[in-house]
């Protein structure tokens, strides 16, 4: 191959950095998984648990844990949750304080409900994650988010 | 119509600041690969699960492309990398910004949030005036200070 042609030199380019960046995140010790994996949806929902567990729910799942009165925080920006979310969510902006406010009410093992605006947003997964390294155990992310929940008529805050 | 003197010291300097962004682009990145696919996945452009790849690619690649364009490495290709480069980057950040997606979404993060502040007009120009550098140094005409491959 003539490496002065262009196109041959971007393939060597990407060709050698892909090599080089899969084998540096294989070795380095907080190297993170080449597909991101999605979150194992519920088979059932347990008040209590015996292991720490961060799983996806569907919107049935998501009505009998608010009918239990399971709290559900809202990840969305607090302008988003202004203009509707779901009846009772909260929407704490600050981690410390979110924490604190659950951990006050009901401890770290009970279950709480983490949702953003839909399938297409990360910040209910990230925000659940975050909670999981504060020490909750049994977080539950509503995938269909404020979406699936409005569209299907269920109870609504201003 | 500039010299073709000039214009070699022209794309020198060219190569040399969009050298030196590119790496510093690609460190913090390097660093922080998790943070990374966070901000890429905020841009819901990448179907879900692809933007760990990219979180671990694309900045190896900006670090290789940006050391090939200081040292004068495969000059075309890294230019034509750079380029493409700028032409996603616009693309992504102007269809964050018209779709008015909740980019900071990653509310309580703060590395998410401060990357989420940073998208505005001024990325977009600073990314057209990079594709502009790349794009002279694909056009430079004279080839010198280059290592590999030689003329």
């Amino acid at each position: 191959m003539n490496v002065r042609l262009p196109l041959v030199q971007v393939f060597f380019l990407v060709f050698f950095s892909s090599v080089f960046s899969l084998f540096v995140n294989g070795i380095r010790t907080d190297g993170i998984p080449l597909l991101a994996k999605e979150l194992d949806v519920a088979d059932n929902i347990k008040i209590s648990v015996d292991e720490p567990q961060l799983l996806a729910i569907t919107l049935e799942q998501a009505l009998d844990l608010y009918n239990n009165g399971t709290v559900f925080i809202d990840a969305r920006e607090p302008e988003y949750f202004t203009d509707g979310h779901i009846m009772g969510a909260w929407n704490v902006p600050f981690l410390f304080e979110l924490t604190f406010k659950l951990d006050s009410l009901q401890g770290k093992e009970s279950p709480v409900v983490v949702y953003c605006s839909g399938d297409e947003c990360g910040s209910s997964e990230d925000l659940a994650y975050e909670l999981q390294g504060e020490g909750f155990s049994n977080l539950y992310v509503f995938k269909g988010g404020w979406d699936e929940w409005s569209e299907n008529g269920h109870p609504i805050g201003p | 119509m500039i010299n073709l003197q000039k214009r070699s010291i022209l794309v020198l300097f060219s190569r040399l600041i969009l050298g030196a962004v590119l790496i510093a682009a690609s460190i913090d990145k390097i660093l922080h690969p998790e943070a990374f696919a966070e901000v890429i996945g905020n841009y819901n452009v990448l179907p879900f699960g692809l933007e760990n790849i990219v979180a671990i690619t694309l900045p190896i690649l900006e670090l290789f492309i940006g050391c090939c364009l200081i040292f004068g490495i495969m000059l075309d290709g890294s230019a034509i990398i750079t380029a493409g480069m700028m032409c996603v980057f616009i693309i992504a950040l102007s269809q964050a910004m018209i779709r008015g997606i909740d980019i900071n979404c990653g509310c309580f993060k703060v590395s998410v949030d401060n990357a989420g502040g940073n998208i505005g007009y001024r990325r977009i120009i600073e990314d057209i005036l990079f594709l502009g550098l790349s794009l002279l140094i694909l056009n430079r005409g004279e080839r010198k200070w280059e290592l590999y491959p030689k003329t």
